[in-house]
């Protein structure tokens, strides 16, 4: 039995790399941004120190509140047929009988590695009002008569949004759930099956309470990237009084459109403080729920 | 303990490095000293002159001028960098900030050339005899160079103009006629373009529009109306209402074909007719469809309402450059009119310079618009365009004004509607100003 463990100081060696990197691009920058939310800068003078005015603009900032509102609509309009599409496809793909399933988990993943950015463009040309693929296939079916504005309406707007982030990000939590799926023993089922558990008792008294750890790293990653997003929806545009305007698209336009950048710091730091509330209360409901 | 102590001192010693380096880059605003001697107005020999000149720019048509100059000067190579889209301004004023890999000489658009040449980063073209070098340019685009003391601190080779383009077949059939005169006659006003467009509806079973966007009207009216900032203030020009009440009757009759500028659908219907007038630039006719010299005298340019110019190329010097001879004489070759000609005949850009256009106006004939004489139409506009100064916001406020105002023009909103939420939109972009 060993009493001691090993602590040579070499080690420290090896992981410094990623400190050292992590400091100069990572800690750096946040440390900066945090002074320039004192100041007020537009990059063509000195910042002039401001104290807390930024942040008291913040507080009173209606639109800033509303990107806030339009990110979790859009991000639970996507999370959540995200993961039940993700999740049904992934169970019948982890069958054996199923034949080509290599090939479907790669359809599937594929609009992952499409760059948010072209599939925010395809998506805006498919619903286009007047050239729109869409509004043609429909008026062709005679199911409108007439173009429909897609996106002169919130709603609409927020669905097509929620639809490019859902097509991009199923397929990748569709692999870890196949990943997930693949780790429960075999052995569980035929007890189950001995049991005279059929197919649908074992996925629901099963299979999904096997993936509860998969699921709490689906969502808490899924709050945390939900809510900075920011390309798709940028190729999409704000949407009728800025209904799609997310939280990132608002610190993005406020720094590099109005070159206001010690707001745009403030905002960053706003957008800091909701994602660490909204991480928080996932972490916490999911222990809850155990 | 011994191997600790040297990890500790790596680390502190390359973040150490990392913060001296990064403050070690702020720049001194306030100077504007140079290494090099001051250029002179005087012309210099081509062959002594000589180095490499770096050139930032947004647009790739760039490159033409730079290829030009090398022909001129043999010596001297101009290393052009094209950044499209928003990350040219950024990129720029972060290459400004740190002091370092800072083109010599560098181009800024229209829409945000005001924010720059208020910066202490560019130089007071005076010394190379900027007054001089647009003397006789068109009123307004000598102006947007000037920064609020009125020094000139960037020019452009263009000016620009827009026009209405149309296939004359198209014209022909919907107008009744391709003569470029009586076109512009035809919708010389706001009023007289809706009547108009309900007549082509009318006619083409709302197929077929005569303009492709209501939008349009913000871009002419854009420079024709008074700035929205004036006086550290939010300034809506009371034009704009009629402006807006045009552009909703334009929607309502359906006399637009709603598609944006530069969009797909925009770039279709400019080929295929679908819609009769369509507002550009001259420096958009890239989107034409000539393969094969198919679109060939097809089409033909007539006057919009009030004149109207679309973006603008201007140009500037790095006030530190080591450069500055070089960069100085590539300023001077921009605003020649030997270059200016040059370009003109080659590309279709139309000139800053006034004589140019005066040299060419009854014999400049383009490929895509015939025998037309194109100059003249654009000309006469261009003369009379307002006089305005860049400055640092209004461009930022049009664009809120032509999101807020467009989306109020699709929802068939009140102007006092608009005009609320506009408000709104600028206090909180901009809560500086009053």
């Amino acid at each position: 039995m060993i009493s001691k463990i090993n602590k040579s100081n070499y080690g420290y060696l090896f992981i410094a790399p990623f400190f050292i990197g992590f400091g100069i691009f990572g800690l750096i920058p946040i440390l900066y941004t945090f002074y320039l939310s004192f100041t007020k800068w537009d990059g063509f003078t000195d910042p002039v120190y401001v104290g807390l005015a930024n942040y008291s603009r913040l507080l009173h900032d209606t639109y800033f509140y509303q990107t806030i509102g339009n990110t979790l609509i859009i991000w639970v309009m996507s999370i959540v047929p995200q993961l039940i599409i993700a999740l049904i496809l992934a169970i019948i793909l982890n069958e054996k009988f199923i034949r080509g399933k290599h090939f479907f988990r790669a359809v599937y993943y594929f609009p992952h590695i499409i760059t948010p950015i072209t599939l925010g463009v395809m998506f805006s040309l498919m619903f286009d009002w007047q050239t729109g693929s869409v509004n043609k296939v429909l008026m062709d079916l005679g199911i409108v008569s007439e173009p429909v504005n897609w996106f002169s309406s919130p709603w609409w707007s927020r669905t097509i949004v929620s639809a490019v982030i859902c097509w991009q990000y199923f397929g990748f939590n569709l692999i870890v759930f196949i990943a997930g799926l693949q780790s429960i023993s075999d052995e569980v089922y035929e007890a189950a099956k001995m049991d005279g558990a059929n197919k649908w008792k074992s996925t629901l008294y099963i299979t999904l309470p096997m993936l509860r750890p998969v699921f709490l790293f689906t969502f808490i990653t899924s709050v945390i990237g939900g809510l900075q997003l920011f390309d798709a929806p940028l190729m999409l545009g704000d949407g009728p009084n800025n209904t799609t305007r997310t939280m990132v698209m608002y610190l993005y336009q406020t720094a590099f459109k109005n070159f206001d950048y010690s707001y745009g710091a403030t905002v960053a730091y706003g957008i800091f403080v909701v994602v660490m509330i909204l991480t928080a209360i996932t972490a916490k409901a999911s222990k809850l729920n155990e | 303990m011994k191997a600790q102590k040297w990890a500790s001192i790596l680390m502190t010693t390359v973040l150490a490095t990392g913060v001296l380096t990064a403050c070690g880059s702020k720049p001194n605003n306030n100077s504007t000293a140079t290494n090099s001697p001051a250029a002179s107005v005087a012309p210099v020999d081509p062959a002594k002159l000589s180095g490499t000149l770096s050139l930032w720019t947004f647009f790739d048509g760039t490159k033409g001028i730079a290829t030009a100059f090398e022909k001129k000067y043999p010596n001297v190579k101009v290393d052009v960098k094209v950044f499209p889209g928003d990350q040219y301004q950024i990129k720029l004023l972060s290459a400004l900030q740190s002091g370092k890999d800072v083109p010599d000489v560098l181009d800024l658009e229209r829409s945000y050339v005001g924010k720059f040449i208020e910066s202490p980063f560019l130089m007071d073209l005076a010394p190379i005899g900027a007054a001089d070098l647009v003397k006789n340019y068109i009123p307004y685009v000598s102006e947007l160079g000037k920064s609020s003391d009125g020094k000139i601190k960037a020019i452009s080779d263009q000016s620009s103009p827009g026009g209405f383009w149309y296939l004359k077949e198209n014209a022909k059939k919907y107008l009744g006629t391709d003569d470029s005169t009586q076109i512009s006659e035809m919708v010389n006003s706001y009023d007289k373009i809706v009547e108009l467009g309900k007549k082509v509806a009318k006619q083409s079973d709302g197929k077929v529009h005569l303009i492709a966007n209501a939008g349009d009207l913000f871009d002419i009216a854009s420079y024709n109306t008074q700035p929205f900032y004036l006086n550290g203030k939010l300034n809506i020009d009371p034009r704009w209402e009629k402006v807006y009440n045009s552009q909703k009757e334009i929607r309502t009759n359906n006399v637009d074909g709603k598609l944006p500028f530069m969009s797909a659908g925009w770039g279709n219907a400019l080929n295929d007719g679908s819609v009769v007038l369509v507002a550009m630039p001259a420096w958009a006719t890239f989107m034409i469809g000539n393969k094969d010299n198919k679109a060939v005298g097809k089409f033909g340019v007539a006057k919009t309402p009030e004149g109207f110019y679309n973006g603008g190329t201007f140009r500037a010097i790095y006030n530190k450059t080591a450069n500055k001879d070089i960069a100085a004489e590539f300023i001077k070759f921009s605003a020649s009119a030997e270059w200016q000609n040059a370009d003109l005949l080659a590309r279709g850009n139309m000139p800053a310079l006034q004589s140019v256009y005066d040299a060419n106006l009854d014999k400049y004939t383009a490929p895509l618009t015939g025998d037309q004489k194109v100059l003249q139409p654009y000309y006469a506009m261009m003369k009379s365009m307002p006089v305005i100064k860049s400055d640092k916001y209004s461009d930022s406020i049009l664009s809120l004004w032509r999101k807020t105002a467009g989306q109020g023009i699709t929802d068939n909103k009140s102007y006092a509607n608009v005009v609320a939420a506009f408000q709104k939109e600028v206090k909180a972009a901009f809560p500086e100003l009053q």
